[in-house]
C-alpha cells in the first residue's frame, strides 16, 4: 500500500502547464468513508487534479529568522483527489516535501510540516465567499488541520491531573516509578489533528466539544507527504450537500519554521460532486477566464496610488498601511478582488494585532465593525476595474 | 489597558541572589509537564549571560515609532540549556551518581562572575526576572490568533491554552523572553503572576518566599501601597529596559551601594564605585541618575534625624505592609462578572460565539465548572 502512496506523491510532482487551476472532481463511492487514510482503496477510483499553492505573504511575522528563511518563497504543486458517499465526503492531497519535519516534543524552535483544508460555511452567492485567509465576519470557514507529532500532551492531561506532578516528587520508585512513567507516556496523542472554526484568523478557535466528526491521517514516503481528511457532507457548521462547494488547501514547510500564515496555499478551488446537477456558477466565478487587460491595470494601479498602503510587486518596498498583494492574484478570486476594489469594508483582513503597529490603521472600529481604512473605488469605470482585477491576477510567485 | 495594574517592586540593594525565589517558582509552577526548562523567575548574575542567553540581544518589544520589532526563538540547547536530572533511583544498586543529560547551560551557569579585574573593580549585581505583565505587552501584540490576554481586573497577562496554537511568535515578541514554548502540549506558558494565589489575597510564591524581602506587590492605584509610593511618589523603582517600549510593571529600586575600587598597588581609590552607572542607565533609563540622588538623600536623611518614609519603606518591617491584596476586591470582581473566581477565561471568545456547543473545562481536577462555549 505504501506504493500507492508514492504514486499518488510522484504524480504531484509534475508540473501543470495549464496556467490557471480547474475545478476538482469529487466522484461518488459506495465505499465506507468512516476511517479513510492515504493508504485507502478508495483512491484507486478517484479523480486526480493539480492545484497551486502560494506562499501566503499578505502579512509579515515578527519572526527574524523564519522571515529570513522565506523571503524568496516559490509556489508549489499539489495533487488533489475527492470522493463522497452519501454521507460523506474525503480528500486526499499529496505535495512534494525533500525534508520530513516533525515535532518530538522536546525543542523549542522546531516547527511540523501539514496540511489544512477550508470549506466556506455559507457558498451560496460565489461572487462573496469568506475570505481566503479563515474567513471573515459574518462569512465563518471550518478548517481541519493535521500536521505529524510525535507525542503531544494536553494541557489539562485531559484531567488527569495525578499523571501531571513531577516524577521525583511522587514517593514512587522502581517498577512504581517506571509504571508511572509510562501511564504518562501513553496520555500523549501522536495524532495532531485539529479543527477549527474561524471568522478571519484572529478569530480561529478549536471546536472541542464534540460536534466535530472529521478524521485526518497524514504519512510520509518517498519524497512527500500525503495526507487524507475525511468529514460529513452536513454537520452544524457547514453543509458540502450541494452540486459544487468551494475548498481551499494549505501546506506547511516545517523545515523553513513554516506555522501559522507561513504557508503555500490555494484561492478557493471549486469542487463537483459527480452526480450532481448545477453548481456551474461556482466553477465559472473561480475558474472562468479573467476579463480586462493588465497592462491597463497596472497602469490604473499606478495612477489611483494603490503603492502607497500596499506592496504590489516582491521588488517593491514592504508597506505596514495594508496588506501585501505579492501574491494576491494566487489565493484570491476574482470577485473578492472586485468585491476589494468597491466595498473595502465587506472583508477586511484582521491584519496586524492593532497595538503591534499603532500607527498604521488597517481599520477603524465603528458600531462594533471593522471598517477599512482604504477608500471606496465603486466609482471607477467598469473597465479599470477589470483591468486592476487583471492585473491583481497577475501578482503572483512562480512555481517551484 | 486594564483597569488596575497589579506590579512588582524589586529592592536590587537587598537582593542576595540565593534563588529562594527561582526555587519557589519552580516547585510551584514550572517541575513537570514540559515546563522543566522554564524559569517564570530566575535570578541573574549582571552583568552577565542571562536567561536565555543573550536575551537583550534577542530583538523584540517596540521602536520609537511604536512598531513591533521581529525576534529570535531560543534554541533548547544552546540558549536556555537542557535541564537535567540525576539516577537517584539506581543508587540504591550500587551505581555512581550521574546525570541524565550532560549538563552544558543552564539558567545561572555563569553566576556571580560578573565583570572587571579582581581586586581592583570586578562587579557584578543580581537581578531577579519575573514577567512584567506590561502594559503594553509584546507577546500579546504578536499572536495572529489572539490567545494572550490582559486582565481588565489587575493587569495579569496570561495565555488562553485554549486558544494557543504554539506559534510562537510572543516569545519572538517579548524582549524580556519570559514567555516560554512547552515542547510537550505544543503551546507558550508563562509567569501568571501567581494569579490563583493573589485572587486569595496571598502574594507570588517567589515574594512570599523572598528571604531579602526585596520584593513588594500591590496596585499601582493604591495610593497608601508601598508600590505606588515607590514607583510613583518617590520614583525609585524604575521599569527594566523601558526602551523596549511594552511599560513593563515590574520595577526596580537601583543598587546604590557598591565598595570602592583599587588601584594597582591594592589601595582603595577614594570616592570610586564600582558599579558603572552606564550599566544602571542602559538597564533603568536615564531616570536612574534621580533615582539614586534620591535614594541617597533619604538614606543621608534617616541616618540624620532617624525618619524617612522611603527608608522605612525598603526595610520592609512587615509583609502586610509590602503586599497589599485586598483579597475581597477579587470575591467582588467575580461576583460582578458572574464568573468563579480562578477563571483563567479570555472572555472576547466566550459563550458560543464561534462554536454551537459549549464544552466542560477539565482545568482543575473533576472538570467542575462550566467555562461557556467559547472553545
Amino acid at each position: 500500500m505504501k506504493k500507492l502512496a508514492s504514486t499518488i506523491v510522484a504524480a504531484g510532482l509534475i508540473a501543470s502547464s495549464v496556467a490557471a487551476d480547474s475545478a476538482i472532481t469529487a466522484v461518488k463511492v459506495n465505499a465506507d468513508l468512516d476511517r479513510v487514510n492515504y493508504k485507502s482503496a478508495v483512491w484507486k477510483d478517484a479523480k486526480f487534479s493539480t492545484v497551486t499553492l502560494y506562499p501566503q505573504t499578505t502579512i509579515e511575522f515578527n519572526d527574524k529568522k523564519a522571515n529570513a528563511l522565506n523571503t524568496a518563497n516559490k509556489a508549489v504543486k499539489a495533487k488533489i483527489a475527492a470522493v463522497y458517499n452519501d454521507s460523506r465526503i474525503a480528500f486526499l492531497i499529496g505535495w512534494s516535501d525533500e525534508t520530513k519535519n516533525v515535532t518530538t516534543g522536546t525543542k523549542t524552535d522546531e516547527y511540523a510540516d501539514g496540511f489544512a483544508v477550508q470549506f466556506a460555511s455559507n457558498s451560496t452567492n460565489p461572487k462573496e465567499l469568506p475570505y481566503i485567509g479563515m474567513g471573515s465576519d459574518g462569512r465563518p470557514v471550518v478548517i481541519h488541520l493535521q500536521k505529524e507529532a510525535i507525542g503531544v500532551f494536553e494541557p489539562n492531561g485531559n484531567g488527569d491531573v495525578s499523571h501531571q506532578i513531577n516524577p521525583n516528587q511522587t514517593d514512587l520508585f522502581g517498577e512504581d516509578l517506571k509504571n508511572f512513567n509510562k501511564k504518562v507516556k501513553r496520555l500523549a496523542s501522536t495524532d495532531y489533528e485539529r479543527s477549527f472554526v474561524s471568522e478571519g484568523f484572529r478569530s480561529m478557535t478549536e471546536i472541542k466539544d464534540a460536534s466535530n466528526k472529521s478524521y485526518s491521517r497524514i504519512g510520509y514516503a518517498s519524497g512527500g507527504w500525503s495526507g487524507t481528511v475525511s468529514r460529513p457532507l452536513k454537520d452544524e457548521y457547514v453543509n458540502l450537500n450541494a452540486a459544487s462547494i468551494p475548498v481551499a488547501f494549505a501546506v506547511w514547510d516545517g523545515e523553513k519554521m513554516g506555522r501559522n500564515g507561513l504557508k503555500n496555499l490555494t484561492a478557493w478551488t471549486a469542487v463537483k460532486l459527480e452526480g450532481k446537477k448545477g453548481g456551474d456558477a461556482l466553477v465559472t466565478a473561480l475558474h472562468g477566464k479573467v476579463a480586462g487587460d493588465a497592462a491597463k491595470g497596472k497602469e490604473a494601479a499606478m495612477m489611483n496610488g494603490c503603492t502607497g498602503c500596499h506592496q504590489m510587486e516582491a521588488t517593491d518596498a514592504a508597506n505596514l498601511m495594508g496588506p501585501s498583494l505579492t501574491n494576491i492574484g494566487g489565493y484570491s478570486t476574482v470577485d473578492y478582488l472586485r468585491e476589494s476594489l468597491v466595498n473595502p469594508s465587506a472583508v477586511v483582513v484582521p491584519g496586524y494585532n492593532r497595538n503591534a503597529h499603532s500607527n498604521y490603521a488597517w481599520y477603524n472600529i465603528e458600531n462594533g465593525k471593522r471598517v477599512s481604512t482604504m477608500p471606496d473605488h465603486s466609482w471607477m469605470e467598469k473597465a479599470d476595474l477589470d483591468n486592476i482585477v487583471a492585473y491583481l491576477k497577475t501578482l503572483k510567485a512562480e512555481v517551484k | 489597558m486594564s483597569k488596575r495594574q497589579l506590579a512588582m517592586v524589586m529592592d536590587l540593594n537587598k537582593c542576595i541572589g540565593c534563588q529562594t525565589c527561582t526555587v519557589a517558582c519552580k516547585t510551584q509552577w514550572t517541575n513537570r509537564n514540559g515546563r522543566e526548562y522554564m524559569y517564570w523567575n530566575n535570578v541573574e548574575t549582571y552583568p552577565g549571560t542571562g536567561y536565555p542567553k543573550n536575551w537583550m540581544e534577542l530583538g523584540g518589544g517596540f521602536d520609537a515609532a511604536g512598531d513591533l520589532q521581529p525576534g529570535i526563538i531560543p534554541n533548547l540547547e544552546a540558549d536556555y540549556g537542557v535541564p537535567w536530572d540525576y539516577n537517584y533511583d539506581a543508587l540504591q544498586g550500587g551505581a555512581s551518581f550521574e546525570p541524565n543529560v550532560e549538563p552544558t547551560w543552564g539558567p545561572n551557569w555563569d553566576e556571580d562572575e560578573g565583570a572587571g579585574v579582581f581586586p581592583q573593580d570586578n562587579y557584578f549585581f543580581y537581578l531577579p526576572r519575573i514577567c512584567n505583565h506590561c502594559t503594553n505587552p509584546g507577546c500579546l501584540s504578536a499572536c495572529p490568533r489572539d490567545a494572550i490576554f490582559k486582565r481588565e481586573q489587575d493587569g495579569v497577562v496570561l495565555v488562553d491554552l485554549d486558544r494557543c496554537q504554539g506559534y510562537r511568535y510572543c516569545i519572538a515578541g517579548c524582549p524580556y523572553k519570559k514567555i516560554y514554548f512547552n515542547p510537550k502540549i505544543s503551546k507558550s506558558e508563562k509567569c501568571i503572576l501567581c494569579f490563583p494565589r493573589i485572587e486569595q489575597g496571598l502574594p507570588p510564591a517567589c515574594a512570599q518566599q523572598c528571604v531579602g524581602r526585596i520584593r513588594f506587590v500591590g496596585f499601582l492605584d493604591d495610593t497608601e501601597g508601598q508600590v505606588h509610593k515607590l514607583v510613583n511618589k518617590y520614583k525609585v523603582a524604575l521599569g527594566l529596559r523601558s526602551d523596549y517600549g511594552t511599560q513593563p510593571n515590574v520595577y526596580y529600586v537601583p543598587p546604590t551601594e557598591s565598595p570602592a575600587k583599587f588601584d594597582a598597588d591594592g589601595k582603595i581609590i577614594e570616592g570610586s564605585t564600582r558599579l558603572p552607572i552606564e550599566e544602571l542607565e542602559k538597564l533603568f533609563g536615564p531616570e536612574v541618575h534621580q533615582a539614586i540622588k534620591t535614594l541617597k538623600a533619604e538614606m543621608k536623611k534617616r541616618k540624620e534625624t532617624g525618619e524617612s518614609e522611603l527608608m522605612d519603606i525598603l526595610i520592609a518591617y512587615q509583609h502586610s505592609d509590602m503586599f497589599r491584596l485586598d483579597n475581597n476586591y477579587y470575591q467582588q470582581v467575580a461576583k460582578d462578572n458572574g464568573h468563579k473566581a480562578l477563571a483563567p477565561v479570555d472572555n472576547r471568545y466566550i459563550a458560543g460565539k464561534f462554536t454551537k456547543n459549549s464544552h466542560e473545562m477539565n482545568f482543575f481536577h473533576g472538570g467542575d465548572f462550566k467555562a461557556g462555549g467559547h472553545h
